[in-house]
């Protein structure tokens, strides 16, 4: 904590960058905090109850983020990948952040929760996470950490839906969506969707229902998903986001696989490597166009 | 000096049967699954009932979701169109409502109904929100203290135990539950089920003032509770919003806010909607209001292409001001009931006791 506090302070004090977000203790748990004087870097934390991915707040279409000037941010492996993702996208400049990389030993999923991961509080996101060092970092702090514990992750939760029949899934999935208010919190929480105008908000034509009942939802839902297909972090926001409780990130995290085993490509911390969606490759299968 | 009426767990359950099989449609706090695995224990949420005993009667916990819904659904259709040559044809839906009756509300969400008769009931009287507020019996269950530290009813004029916009309300004691009626409907719900009620030939008395129970003692402790959350005089904070829309305060209020709606979405008083049109096919549709929130861009946004809340700061500004200046301003009670759900809701841990505590201590001294 030291080393991130120090780090925060002289880039600060020296005029590097005009802000430091990183994590406070807050009210309930850890939250954001944008940190602008050096003599406030002590507010600064990093410990399992870092849940929220800051990199959403890199979103250009926040215009009273950016006033601030330059940011450094905290990031964790993970939400480096949702970094590079903007990068990727021209979404972000590399040089106009400084990234300060955490090694991290997994997070829960509340940001009240223990400072530390036992195998009933570890996210299922964390389980088997195999990139726990960002490899976009500027400044990389924090001691290294073991292994999140092992736990019912969130593939394993995947392979067990698989496991249930074409109709069983419908109805599960059904269930989940009907609750859906609409309030977008997902998509605002969501570090990549990051459009100017999202499908969802265009009325003439409306190509997705904005009503929350169940066709409404379903429609929206499944083209989030399928427009963060080889996009998403898998930070999960989205899901603890959620008002009513719907594992969205169970949605990301099909399609993920589908990339993964289609396309061979895996979301990975390094902007310089071209996402399937944007990217044209002569040995694309592309059996799906006859 | 009696306490009015009474009545067991079992015999709650009972009652809930009893409603049900007359045609009435009972909502109440159930135990519900969470698909997520970091959630293995459930949420607690308002849903229809059958079954009286699935009912979460404990009476600290806050449900996900605000009672709202009920009255207030988050989709509705206004009516339909369908096109016939020149001509448009609307069909409004049949203003018939299903009678309802809520048991153990929190009585800050039994609160938010009350407040928001004021804006339903303005220029235009809304039938929908007062023929379901018609239809619907409110029975509140007193909490016997804050669900945790983002409770702050007391500071905004109510209490654990407040009986605005309930028609009756449940008090713990010996293991089942005092009932004062607050209205007529909640008297004749106690009054037509006498026998569950073990009323004899004991008055009902009204409960405001709230009769002297066995429970008072209790129901102090847990306001006392409560309070020690939050301190704030709401009528201070009213009278500096009034002078303060341009202040430093609001310059980096909602750094940390995401704009993203789900503090109006699980809020009891948050009541703003949008219309939109879902066409069905060439000549046929549906117009439909839909839960909207000032804290979404878009809220906004003129067809010019101008937003005068441009940025979040301004939109988190607005939340403040339109619950504790405008709406107090216009119709007497603030628009907020304290029941924390926005801080508990709120995946970036903005914190509105904390804004309110920082206001209050620009007006200068705590209430």
């Amino acid at each position: 904590m030291t080393e991130l506090r120090d780090l925060a302070r002289k880039l600060l004090a020296e005029g590097t960058v005009k802000a430091v977000l990183g994590y406070e203790e807050g009210p309930r748990g850890l939250r954001p905090v944008f940190v602008t004087r050096a003599e406030d870097a002590d507010k600064l934390v990093f410990d399992a109850r870092a849940v929220q991915n800051l990199v959403t707040w890199l979103n250009p279409r926040r215009p009273h983020v950016r006033r601030l000037g330059k940011l450094a941010v905290v990031v964790k492996a993970c939400d480096a990948r949702a970094a590079a993702g903007l990068i990727r996208e021209s979404q972000v400049k590399r040089d106009d952040v400084v990234f300060l990389g955490v090694r991290c030993g997994g997070v829960g999923t509340d940001p009240m929760g223990p400072a530390g991961v036992t195998p009933d509080t570890v996210a299922p996101r964390c389980a088997a996470c195999t990139s726990r060092v960002p490899t976009l970092a500027d400044h990389l702090v924090g001691p290294e950490l073991p292994a999140p514990p092992a736990r019912e992750g969130a593939d394993d939760w995947l392979a067990r839906l698989d496991g249930r029949d074409h109709a069983e899934r419908w109805a599960f999935w059904m269930g989940e969506l009907e609750r859906c208010v609409r309030c977008n919190a997902c998509r605002e929480v969501c570090p990549l969707c990051f459009c100017e105008r999202c499908v969802q908000d265009k009325s003439q034509p409306q190509w997705i229902e904005s009503s929350p009942h169940l066709r409404g939802n379903l429609s929206w839902h499944l083209t989030r998903a399928l427009h963060l297909a080889g996009r998403c972090a898998g930070c999960d926001e989205c899901s603890r986001a959620c008002p009513v409780g719907i594992p969205l990130g169970l949605l990301n995290r099909a399609a993920a696989r589908t990339v993964a085993r289609r396309f061979d490509y895996v979301v990975s911390d390094d902007p310089g490597v071209p996402a399937p969606i944007g990217a044209f490759r002569h040995d694309d299968a592309e059996e799906f166009i006859r | 000096m009696s306490t009015t009426a009474s009545i067991t767990k079992s015999k709650l359950a009972d009652l809930v049967a009893r409603l049900v099989a007359g045609g009435a449609r009972v909502i109440a706090p159930v135990r519900v699954p969470d698909a997520r695995p970091e959630h293995r224990r459930g949420r607690v949420r308002y849903r229809p009932v059958t079954d009286g005993s699935t009912i979460v009667l404990d009476a600290t916990g806050v449900p996900d979701a605000s009672l709202k819904s009920v009255v207030f659904p988050p989709t509705e259709p206004l009516y339909s169109y369908a096109k016939k040559g020149r001509e448009v044809e609307l069909t409004a839906p049949p203003l018939v409502f299903q009678p309802t009756v809520v048991l153990a509300a929190r009585p800050c969400d039994a609160a938010g109904l009350d407040i928001l008769d004021h804006v339903m009931g303005w220029d235009l009287r809304d039938e929908l929100w007062f023929g379901r507020r018609k239809a619907t019996t409110v029975v509140a269950l007193a909490c016997t203290g804050p669900a945790d530290r983002s409770c702050f009813c007391t500071a905004v004029g109510l209490g654990p135990d407040a009986t605005r916009g309930s028609d009756a309300l449940l008090v713990p004691e010996n293991g089942g539950f005092a009932i004062e009626a607050v209205t007529e409907a909640g008297e004749a719900l106690i009054r037509g089920n006498a026998d569950l009620f073990g009323l004899s030939d004991v008055a009902l008395a009204k409960s405001d003032p709230l009769p002297v129970t066995p429970t008072t003692a209790t129901r102090e402790q847990a306001r006392r509770a409560v309070a020690a959350n939050l301190a704030i005089d709401p009528e201070a904070i009213r009278a500096w919003l009034g002078t303060h829309f341009e202040d430093a305060l609001w310059d980096p209020i909602a750094l940390r806010c995401h704009g993203c709606g789900a503090c109006a979405s699980v809020c009891p008083t948050c009541h703003c909607f949008d219309v939109v049109d879902e066409p069905e096919s060439l000549s046929t549709g549906t117009r439909r209001r839909n839960w909207d929130t000032c804290q979404a861009a878009r809220f906004t946004l003129h067809a010019s292409g101008h937003n005068p809340r441009g940025d979040q700061n301004a939109r988190f500004r607005q939340r403040v001001m339109h619950k504790f200046e405008i709406y107090p301003q216009r119709f007497g009670p603030v628009l907020c009931t304290g029941c924390g759900r926005c801080s508990r809701a709120c995946p970036g841990g903005q914190d509105l006791p904390e804004v309110l505590s920082a206001i209050q201590a620009r007006v200068g001294g705590a209430a």
